[in-house]
């Protein structure tokens, strides 16, 4: 079987054949962080299927990288996802990257995800990816962005605060509080 | 909110309630709490039972009949039913009669004092998050399976059930079909000798979700729908239904029906409360399409102390039905994709479906006990089981524990094919040991506040 390398994973993720295109998205993990930002890029452009395709590529790359005794690959695969958080990507490339962020990264994400916490469309992801980053350094960041959040934003920062072990006296908890309304009425009434 | 009963303090309703009783002027839509004749913090046997239905289209909308038909039996009462789709609301309000409030928020039904229990039969990935909200409130809980997504979900479930002694019920009722308790009993009396391995064999799942996302239909709530899920633009493949079929929620077969066909499987070889040491699994992820839960796959589950394999096999080898007359106790198989073969030392013994249709091969069900058999429990019925369980406090047929451990089970089957890996499971702990990224995806973050 041929070798893939990178210009082959490329080429054949944008292949309109889908035993072709799948194949390659099931075997991207083996060509791993270099081949994150190039399948970004088409995952971003292209056709509907080949971008799909891409994009779970990338996400084959975070399950291969982050195997057990492959601690320098997960890095460098960390690395370039945190390449792609920047205001030139499309949107739901970005929601996609913080979701896998959380999934392989460690404490170096922590930046660049808090920075994201006040984003209006990307805020609340930026924060699910933060509660479950390791370390320390997170929970300071939670701690910090519950500090100076207004209101509103306060009960989700104390949420992940609580699932990291930090109680946050003081702050609603407003999981159980009915929000929604229908319009529907009871029939026969 | 219900103009008679919702936002009305529990003691003052329970008096109006009680007045128009005594005056035997008891209008339609009140509704009794079962807990105002019982014993304190249990319903009495004789007692009526208020029920609130939460997701009414699909399975739901099969509870919600099955409910209606108790209530017309004058067993039960609705008092309740709500939907995140107009459309399925409007139509559980047609089923469900003029006395049950509509809601299109299930925090509004955990809110009524007057229920004491909840069917949940809504979306795959919102069923541990409503579970732990229900059982915050105190409601016994009816969920549908699987149980949970996660891990982290299975175990906050039995957590939180546990916490606030109510009784639940999971979805897998094959346990509670006639020709269930006829395999059970066969087996545990040793008619195949040491069963050292079940084989599950189930249709590969389906293709599909070739749209672009678009917008939604009016009269769904898309924030309310996907619920803990990160966010996601609205897609016409992924919705009612079709969240079977993405592996945030739904999972694929393995998942659907694995809850089933593996829930028999840990009920008849008496594993409930014991899990696998080791999990690996094989398989092919769709070709092209939204859709994302593997069409096929191979997991295979190794249990020690006692050592036994379960494996599943999407599609494996089908076992050829039986012919029938239909005057079995599960009538004809109309079901024969799915089902299990169970190997023992001395003969083999095969069932078909697994859930609300569970066939079990000939010989189990034409086995008598002799003198000094194992008896084992027969079920009076799935939600019969769970009426139970809320009275007497009994531990339901499929309780929080084994419905969290099945769905755990199929959860595991697809991380380790997502990853690619095999996984080692330390079920005293429910925990994956050796293994950091298999480990943070025990769990997932969610969207606040449809958060566990």
């Amino acid at each position: 079987m041929e070798e893939l390398t990178l210009d082959l994973l490329l080429k054949n993720i944008q292949s309109t054949e889908d035993p072709v295109r799948a194949n390659a998205r099931d075997s991207a993990g083996a060509v791993g962080a270099k081949a994150v930002g190039p399948l970004a890029r088409i995952a971003a452009g292209g056709e509907l299927e080949i971008a799909r395709a891409a994009q779970r590529a990338i996400q084959n790359i975070v399950y291969h990288a982050g195997r057990p005794g492959a601690e320098d690959e997960a890095k460098a695969v960390a690395v370039e996802l945190l390449k792609l958080l920047g205001d030139s990507q499309p949107l739901q490339l970005r929601r996609d990257v913080l979701w896998m962020t959380w999934q392989i990264a460690g404490e170096e994400a922590v930046a660049p995800v808090a920075a994201l916490l006040d984003h209006a469309e990307l805020g609340e992801d930026a924060r699910m990816a933060l509660e479950r980053l390791p370390g320390d350094q997170a929970t300071a960041a939670l701690q910090a962005a519950l500090a100076k959040a207004g209101d509103a934003a306060k009960p989700a920062l104390a949420h992940s605060l609580r699932v990291r072990g930090v109680e946050t006296p003081g702050v609603p908890d407003l999981r159980l509080k009915p929000t929604k309304k229908t319009s529907v009425q009871p029939v026969g009434r | 909110m219900s103009k008679r009963t919702s936002g009305v303090p529990r003691r003052t309703f329970l008096k109006t309630a009680g007045s128009a009783l005594a005056a035997g002027a008891v209008a339609a839509p009140y509704v009794i709490p079962s807990g105002v004749l019982a014993a304190a913090g249990r319903t009495g046997a004789n007692e009526r039972l208020t029920f609130g239905h939460i997701g009414v289209g699909g399975m739901g909308g099969y509870h919600l009949g099955d409910m209606v038909s108790r209530l017309r039996r004058g067993e039960v009462n609705i008092a309740a039913v709500c939907d995140i789709d107009d459309k399925r609301l409007a139509n559980a309000s047609r089923t469900a009669g003029p006395q049950a409030d509509v809601y299109r928020d299930y925090r509004d039904v955990l809110d009524r004092k007057d229920i004491d229990a909840v069917v949940i039969a809504t979306p795959d990935h919102w069923h541990a998050v409503q579970t732990v909200h229900a059982a915050e409130r105190g409601k016994h809980v009816y969920v549908e399976k699987p149980a949970c997504c996660t891990v982290e979900e299975g175990k906050a479930m039995i957590t939180a059930a546990n916490k606030a002694q109510i009784a639940v019920q999971v979805g897998s009722q094959g346990r509670s079909q006639p020709e269930a308790y006829l395999a059970h009993r066969y087996l545990v009396n040793g008619n195949l000798g040491k069963v050292s391995q079940v084989d599950c064999f189930h249709y590969p799942s389906p293709v599909g979700g070739f749209a672009p996302d678009s917008d939604p239909q009016a009269e769904l709530d898309w924030d309310a729908w996907l619920g803990p899920l990160r966010w996601r633009p609205y897609n016409r493949g992924y919705c009612h239904g079709t969240f079977r079929w993405m592996m945030e929620s739904g999972g694929g077969q393995i998942r659907d029906r694995g809850a089933h066909v593996m829930s028999c499987a840990m009920w008849w070889m008496n594993a409930d409360g014991t899990g696998p040491v080791e999990v690996e699994a094989t398989g092919e992820a769709p070709q092209r399409g939204l859709w994302d839960s593997a069409v096929k796959i191979s997991v295979k589950y190794t249990f020690k102390n006692p050592d036994w394999v379960l494996t599943w096999n999407q599609p494996g080898e089908p076992a050829p039905p039986e012919e029938r007359t239909g005057q079995e106790p599960g009538g004809r198989i109309t079901r024969p994709g799915y089902g299990a073969v169970y190997r023992g030392d001395q003969g083999t013994f095969t069932h078909w479906g697994g859930d609300g249709g569970t066939w079990a091969e000939r010989k189990a069900r034409e086995w008598q006990p002799g003198a000094g058999a194992k008896e084992v429990y027969q079920s009076p019925g799935h939600k019969e089981d769970w009426f139970e369980g809320i009275k007497t406090g009994k531990k339901t047929i499929m309780n929080v524990e084994a419905g969290a451990d099945v769905a755990i089970l199929t959860v595991l089957g697809n991380l380790s094919f997502l990853l690619g890996r095999k996984l080692r499971w330390d079920h005293s702990k429910r925990e994956i040991v050796g293994d950091e990224q298999a480990r943070r995806l025990m769990g997932r973050p969610q969207r606040y506040p449809y958060t566990l």
